[in-house]
């Protein structure tokens, strides 16, 4: 599923990437399968940085959930992808809220690197919010569910798990399979989460409608993971 | 400055509209199945009973 707004290149250069993630993924070993390239110059270099930045804290997500230590190359590419895209004037929450998780994979797997205080951003556009809304913006932010990891947004997640649950179960109505797997990835973190959803049929289904679609695959990829705990 | 990196500049200008959009993206529209695709989340291990469970009802106008 495309996403509005967002240049076809760019997007090209987006599912390269995640599909570099879901290898490492799969092969257990980022060494051999190194998700994010190496540095580069010019056009590709800067497309390339520029699809790290909207990946995220997932472009680094093999070194995160299978406790590898990242290449140098693949961290360097990484730090200057959050040092070149910071958040602009007006940015979103999401856009705020992933290059904070980046810039705390970054600590957390590097570090050496300081770069100022940690302060959270805010989360109060998800107080109140509907169902629906939250879903889509935690699907957007599925690179904060990681286990283990505290942050606001998974505060808030955690305080409506049945909101999720009905979240997932829509986008699946609807077919927009990276809500869904986003959604699906956050459930796997959750408690409170009704047995009768039916989470693990319900990601394998995901998968095989839309997992053709790497951003997909990685979503689901990452709940695997965390549900069998291969992350500890 | 040469004429590579005005160009990455340019192309850099040019994503950065592009990143917060990809970061902040429009709910994309839904697009519902079809009777075919419901039989196969009937036939689908037989456990995610909760997707075929009838839709909700329409509010109801006035």
């Amino acid at each position: 599923m495309k996403q509005s707004g967002t240049s076809p290149l760019l997007q090209g250069a987006v599912q390269d990437l995640a599909s570099g993630v879901v290898s490492a993924l799969r092969s257990g070993d980022h060494a051999r399968a190194a998700a994010v390239p190496a540095a580069a110059d010019g056009e590709a270099g800067g497309l390339a940085l520029a699809a790290v930045r909207v990946l995220g804290a997932d472009a680094l997500l093999p070194s995160t959930l299978l406790h590898t230590p990242p290449l140098p190359d693949e961290l360097a590419v990484f730090r200057k992808a959050v040092e070149t895209y910071p958040p602009g004037a007006g940015a979103g929450p999401t856009v705020v809220w992933s290059h904070w998780a980046m810039r705390r994979t970054l600590r957390r797997l590097d570090p050496g690197h300081a770069d100022g205080p940690d302060e959270e951003p805010d989360t109060a556009w998800l107080e109140g919010t509907t169902w629906q809304l939250l879903t889509h913006q935690l699907a957007v932010l599925a690179a904060l569910a990681v286990p283990g990891e505290d942050c606001g947004v998974a505060r808030a997640a955690g305080q409506r798990p049945v909101d999720v649950a009905r979240g997932f179960v829509r986008a699946v109505r609807r077919r927009d399979w990276r809500q869904a797997a986003g959604a699906g990835r956050w459930l796997t973190l959750l408690e409170g989460v009704p047995p009768t959803l039916g989470l693990e049929n319900g990601l394998d289904f995901v998968e095989l409608m839309g997992g053709q679609d790497p951003l997909v695959e990685l979503q689901v990829r990452a709940a695997r993971l965390t549900r069998t705990g291969a992350f500890v | 400055m040469s004429s590579t990196e005005k160009f990455t500049e340019e192309l850099t200008g040019i994503q950065s509209a592009d990143i917060e959009a990809a970061l902040d993206p429009a709910e994309a529209d839904g697009i519902y199945r079809d009777s075919r695709e419901c039989a196969a989340l009937a036939l689908f291990k037989g456990g995610f009973g909760l997707l075929l469970s009838p839709p909700t009802p329409r509010p109801k106008k006035g």
